[in-house]
């Protein structure tokens, strides 16, 4: 076989299944979102839930919106991309906003114990972390790895999106009332 | 737990999987050489290989170790498809494709996926003409090594988390062009053979409208700058037959610098690692058949790597050199 022919097969099978990453857009596909209703996006109403921290202690999610200036959840698989965001997270915002409740969300290791156990070995005791044991609060927020919720002290959604390199939660925390 | 859940385990490991693909061969052939590098007087090289990478834990962004969580156990399979040619008597082309399957075991739940990874093509100059693997050193210019210097476009064919995928987790590329230029040193003074690679690499910026299936605000994102540096060294055994078995171990490090988003640098972005690795070639006595099985190590301890998964690898592979 010819080397234009290997070429020319390589050249097709990843045109063929990979325009998104070969020829990337920059345009805005984001749904129109309704706001004022129950649910994930910006300026909806957000879903409450209720989970067991590595501490067991219960946390609600509207107890703990309405007692602080707002909550930031994020969803951790304890993967390097994960402690990235979440040292990040920590030296920059958390201590910065000790009126803002940051609740992590393990929606991975399916117990309090396995969730506790990946909490000391990251080396992020002294966060609070939610065993999402059975995805809830993954499925209400459509959360997946690095996933950074913001919610005021209203309830509303202010952010839904990935950490990123965390502007996007310095400003949505610096914005909240 | 979800199959989604399961899924995302995996794309971290096929964001960083770097394939360090087993090649043959040095400038005489026989196989030592860690590119895909035609021998001289070659017309053209077949490499498959096969790798299985496991992963292990990880080192956080300040270089500490860390396990991953209790009962977690994920595997890459790839299989890296190479092709050299030789264009002229100091010009060669070389083109690469591996085939990922991710497979993995979290609390007993079984997840697999699959895809394309990112393709790579290279141009090679050889900056000599004479073979210069030599048996005895007579004179100073007998030390000269084989040069090589090149450049490899990657190419994003792989499945990336800014792909539009069903479950946004079937990675198995990064989603960006990179464009390296390489430097490959070879000297054999038989039965010992060294090899130095260099490779700088620069990734070219893209817009992102959506990460692991869900759209975002578009922006702008460029990973950092990479490094590669593997230093290697071997000694080759001959046979009574005149076959030979050549015996290497190389260290490689990787450097990756912050990325930019929207020209800001990223501070959660940069990586680093450190890597031992072990490989056994066979080679018939007219260097058209060789197969090689190597195994890649990570020390999992303290500053070994930065902000990227401890692995190890071992990979089997076979090329065939067309005179």
């Amino acid at each position: 076989m010819s080397f234009v022919k290997i070429i020319t097969i390589l050249l097709v099978l990843g045109l063929a299944g990979c325009q998104d990453n070969l020829l990337p857009s920059d345009s805005d596909e984001r749904p129109t979102v309704v706001t004022g209703i129950l649910g994930n996006q910006v300026g909806q109403i957000a879903p409450d839930f209720t989970l067991e921290s590595t501490l067991n202690t219960f946390h609600t999610l509207s107890s703990e919106y309405s007692t602080h200036d707002g909550v930031v959840l994020y969803f951790t698989m304890w993967c390097p991309v994960c402690d990235s965001h979440m040292s990040h997270m920590r030296s920059t915002y958390i201590a910065n906003y000790p009126n803002v409740q940051f609740l992590i969300i393990d929606y991975v290791t399916g117990s309090v114990t396995n969730a506790r156990s990946a909490q000391v070995s990251g080396g992020y005791s002294g966060l609070t972390v939610l065993a999402d044991i059975n995805q809830t609060a993954m499925n209400l927020y459509d959360g997946t790895m690095g996933t950074t919720i913001v919610i005021d002290s209203l309830g509303i959604v202010q952010m839904n999106q990935d950490y990123s390199d965390g502007s996007k939660l310095g400003q949505v925390l610096s914005a909240l009332p | 737990m979800n199959k989604k859940a399961l899924n995302t385990a995996l794309l971290v490991g096929a964001i960083f999987a770097l394939p360090q693909t087993l090649y043959a061969a040095s400038c005489c052939g026989g196989g030592s050489a860690s590119s895909l590098v035609l021998p001289k007087f070659s017309n053209g090289m077949v490499d498959i290989s096969i790798d299985r990478e496991s992963y292990n834990g990880f080192w956080n962004k300040d270089g500490d170790y860390v396990e991953d969580p209790p009962d977690s156990e994920l595997t890459q399979w790839r299989v890296n498809v190479g092709y050299a040619h030789r264009l002229s008597e100091r010009w060669q082309v070389s083109a690469t494709l591996p085939y990922v399957w991710n497979d993995s075991q979290y609390s007993g739940i079984s997840s697999r996926t699959d895809g394309i990874g990112d393709a790579a093509v290279s141009v090679w100059y050889e900056a000599f003409d004479a073979i210069k693997c030599v048996w005895k050193v007579r004179r100073a210019s007998d030390l000269i090594p084989a040069a090589y210097f090149g450049a490899t476009v990657t190419l994003p064919t792989g499945i990336s988390p800014y792909d539009d995928v069903e479950n946004s987790f079937d990675v198995t590329g990064r989603g960006f062009y990179r464009l390296d230029a390489n430097l490959l040193l070879d000297k054999t003074i038989y039965p010992w053979n060294g090899t130095l690679a260099l490779s700088y690499g620069k990734y070219m910026e893209r817009p992102v409208n959506q990460e692991y299936g869900k759209y975002v605000e578009p922006y702008d994102k460029k990973l950092g700058d990479r490094k590669l540096v593997t230093l290697s060294g071997g000694y080759s055994q001959f046979l009574e037959n005149m076959d030979s078995l050549t015996y290497t171990l190389a260290y490689a490090y990787l450097k990756e610098e912050q990325g930019t988003l929207n020209g800001r640098s990223d501070p959660t972005t940069g990586i680093q690692k450190d890597s031992l690795s072990a490989t056994i070639a066979y080679s018939t006595m007219d260097r058209n058949w060789i197969v090689k099985m190597s195994f890649n190590h990570t020390i999992k301890e303290d500053g070994y790597g930065e902000n990227f998964p401890a692995t190890d690898t071992i990979t089997m592979g076979v090329s065939h050199v067309f005179r």
